[in-house]
């Protein structure tokens, strides 16, 4: 099962200090959602300057025993600036998310198959509906049931983000669009063990094994998107094959 | 009052907790033990909280780290891992909380899960960012301050 985490500078915890506390929670990985924390993995664009080893995701992985997928969180104003930014970041890193919460971003993030991921669709003002669920199966683009606020928040905002996560349940499990699961963990403080979010989210009505499934999520765009960005890849089902040499 | 019969006494489950703060927090057992019940009351309910228990039966933290052990009534230990889960803060000090195992036993609870490696902290001078900065270590954890509070680093980023 693989996480997807924050880390400095943009939350309060390292990469390899996330690695280091979901290796012992039982995590195979951790997707790291913060463009500036991480080297994209193919080194490209970094021939002059040499990876500082604490950007440098196989280093870590190495060093904790799990996975380290380096990963870009579109954080953008509209549907322009965040085509603008999935285009460039699409060929470097090995996960695309874009944040949602607005009703056009969140119409963008699943019309787009380039995006992998839709996460926090329910922080703003914006909303889901049965429009944007098809065009997310349709395309490919998960969408992120964001833990976090039910974990760490009390009081009314935590019923209102438990409410929104029920009803996106509900259209999403409808139309069977693809989902990710996560806490949202900005410092390795608010981690948390996946049979913990599979409590937890037991508890908040969810189906269990939909969780765990949820968590392996990650794993698996984390997969396709590798061997799509290798040399190998052409076209879904066309490969380079043994017996093709370079020119 | 004389004891029940031993097919009347509840049955219970004892998990072991591992607690994990920032360097500079001190949190106390009663503390704790308010937000178990807090968390378990705003996560299942007065019903569902009084079912499940939660009562904390031992507790020891120095340093940024810490570990209890919680006592549950057997058949709710899902709750009490949903509402351990869900204690994200002890009086205002943000926490780290992961179950780490189960036991039908204290005595097996203490022996399997609890008192390892609860390495000691020391201050040390560390280089982080192409600066000299004060950290808290704590085996590889590196608890580095700055001037917008402590970062979580490890040794990796160290050396």
């Amino acid at each position: 099962m693989y996480e997807a985490v924050h880390a400095y500078p943009d939350g309060d915890a390292t990469v390899a200090r996330q690695a280091m506390t979901a290796a012992r929670y039982g995590y195979d990985g951790i997707v790291v959602r913060t463009r500036a924390a991480l080297e994209p993995a193919d080194g490209a664009g970094s021939e002059a300057i040499p990876t500082p080893p604490e950007s440098d995701p196989d280093g870590i992985a190495d060093e904790c025993g799990i996975d380290v997928v380096d990963a870009v969180e579109v954080d953008a104003d509209g549907p322009r600036e965040a085509s603008g930014a999935v285009g460039n970041h699409r060929s470097e890193h090995t996960v695309v998310c874009v944040v949602g919460g607005d009703d056009r971003l969140n119409r963008y993030a699943v019309e787009e198959p380039r995006v992998d991921v839709l996460v926090r669709p329910n922080a703003g003002p914006g909303g889901f509906n049965h429009v944007l669920a098809k065009a997310a199966r349709d395309n490919g683009v998960h969408v992120e049931f964001d833990l976090g606020p039910v974990l760490g928040e009390t009081g009314g905002n935590r019923v209102r983000a438990l409410a929104d996560l029920r009803k996106l349940r509900e259209i999403v499990t409808y139309y069977d669009a693809p989902h990710v699961v996560s806490a949202n963990a900005a410092s390795h403080l608010e981690l948390r063990a996946p049979r913990e979010m599979v409590a937890v989210a037991e508890e908040a009505g969810f189906d269990p094994e939909w969780v765990r499934e949820g968590l392996r999520a990650w794993g698996s765009i984390a997969e396709r998107n590798r061997e799509r960005l290798s040399g190998r890849f052409i076209e879904p089902g066309v490969r380079r094959g043994r017996y093709e040499t370079e020119r | 009052m004389k004891h029940l019969p031993k097919h009347l006494r509840p049955r219970w489950r004892y998990l072991a907790v591992g607690i994990e703060t920032w360097p500079d927090a001190e949190i106390g057992r009663r503390a704790f033990q308010r937000a178990l019940w807090y968390g378990a009351g705003n996560l299942l309910g007065d019903a569902g909280s009084a079912d499940a228990g939660l009562k904390l039966l031992s507790f020891s933290f120095s340093g940024g780290a810490g570990e209890a052990v919680v006592r549950v009534r057997r058949g709710h230990v899902e709750e009490a891992r949903a509402t351990i889960g869900c204690v994200s803060a002890v009086d205002g000090e943000p926490v780290g909380i992961r179950v780490r195992g189960i036991s039908g036993t204290v005595r097996a609870c203490e022996e399997r899960y609890m008192g390892r490696a609860a390495a000691s902290s020391t201050q040390r001078d560390v280089a982080f960012e192409d600066a000299d900065r004060s950290a808290v270590v704590r085996g590889d954890a590196y608890d580095v301050r700055t001037e917008s509070g402590y970062v979580g680093a490890a040794a990796f980023d160290i050396e």
